[in-house]
């Protein structure tokens, strides 16, 4: 699992996703929906954090 | 052919290769693998429609798109010639791997550079240095009223000299030194330039663009452009992190940077004002998050007090109308 962590000024998005791939894709959403703004693949990647599976959920916010 | 009987060799012929299975395996390999595959080229993009865009935009809205992108035209031009001292470093700190993703990394800028010369060219009518020059926003314009604040030419200042002590310490050959250049030099380049204070400047012609439903050849430019910068960007602050796991000292070297420009990034400089009608406080905020990220990839601490100010609405600067 992955954690990627928002760190726009005053937002303490966080996310969990199954791998990579889907740790960018709702990273970028995020950044797009909430801040009107985009995030670059690279950057997302380089920061994921590795997370111990969370049993039973695939892709989780903080929302 | 595999074996594992190396006692024989002369090790200054197994000095002459480079490539280890760990480092094609390795995170920056992989960037340049990932730079081959996404190769696009200038000759394929059709500037027709921007240059009836153009024709059909008044005044003002020419002066501000044309202060961005000039500056842009500028910067790519001297990023492709400040490059160098890098891959020399790269070279004496016998990391192949940085050398060989940095052939493409210089590559691309020149070809950013391709970019927007075509651009002016072909949309604007402008490609000769006398005649784009006369739409550089004079930075001397720009000032911080409270007078707390110098907004300095980074682009024009830093990179060369940044660039040239990391030479010089190449020259030198003393590991330490290169490392701790190398820090100041991809902090100036990757973490300040390129990864804090143009990235407002990406979205301020993006959003221009889709808001004039206009230029859609300067917006796919950008996006593509963006799409190397991340590579180019996360590659700087990779190295960063990567020496100064090696020695914790270096991690000042990046707060000095950042601290020798800071005027630069605590408001909005001149040509990332240009353009009118445009929500000015989002990329004012936007640069805190770019600059916690960058500070999240090259595993240091971030200077709260610069987040401070660049989220103080007090601070702001006046800029001037001139162009060079």
């Amino acid at each position: 699992m992955k954690r990627w962590t928002c760190v726009e000024a005053g937002c303490s998005y966080e996310l969990t996703a199954p791998d990579a791939s889907a740790a960018v894709e709702g990273a970028q959403r995020h950044i797009a929906e909430e801040h009107g703004s985009f995030e670059l693949e690279e950057m997302i990647e380089d920061v994921l954090e590795d997370v111990s599976d969370p049993p039973g959920i695939d892709l989780y916010d903080s929302r | 052919m595999a074996t594992t009987d190396h006692q024989h060799l002369d090790p200054s012929v197994v000095a002459k290769f480079h490539f280890t299975r760990e480092m094609i395996e390795g995170p920056v390999y992989r960037k340049y693998q990932k730079a081959i595959r996404k190769f696009w080229s200038v000759e394929d993009l059709d500037f027709t429609q921007d240059a009836l865009d153009w024709g059909a935009i008044d005044d003002d809205q020419r002066r501000g798109l044309l202060g961005v992108t000039v500056r842009f035209l500028a910067g790519e031009q001297n990023v492709t010639n400040e490059l160098v001292p890098m891959l020399a470093a790269a070279q004496t700190l016998r990391r192949f791997d940085w050398t060989v993703y940095l052939s493409t990394f210089l590559m691309e800028e020149a070809k950013h550079a391709e970019f927007f010369m075509r651009w002016h060219d072909k949309v604007v009518g402008v490609l000769e240095p006398e005649e784009v020059a006369q739409h550089f926003l004079v930075r001397g314009k720009t000032i911080d009223p409270s007078g707390r604040f110098e907004v300095r030419d980074v682009l024009h200042e830093a990179l060369p000299y940044y660039g040239r002590r990391l030479l010089e310490s190449t020259l030198g050959g003393e590991e330490a030194e290169i490392e701790r250049a190398f820090v100041a030099f991809s902090a100036a380049y990757n973490a300040f330039v390129e990864g804090v204070l143009t990235m407002p400047s990406y979205e301020i012609v993006i959003d221009t663009t889709e808001s004039w439903n206009a230029f859609p050849t300067l917006r796919q430019g950008f996006r593509l452009i963006l799409m190397d910068e991340g590579r180019h960007i996360t590659f700087g602050t990779y190295a960063c992190r990567v020496l100064i796991e090696k020695d914790p000292s270096y991690e000042e070297e990046v707060h000095r940077v950042f601290d020798a420009y800071r005027g630069n990034i605590v408001g909005l400089v001149e040509y990332q004002k240009a353009v009118p009608g445009l929500d000015l406080n989002k990329y004012q905020v936007m640069k805190v998050r770019h600059y916690r990220n960058r500070c999240r990839e090259m595993g240091i601490t971030p200077d709260e007090t610069l987040i401070e100010q660049i989220l103080d609405p007090s601070i702001d600067f006046v800029v001037g109308v001139e162009a060079g």
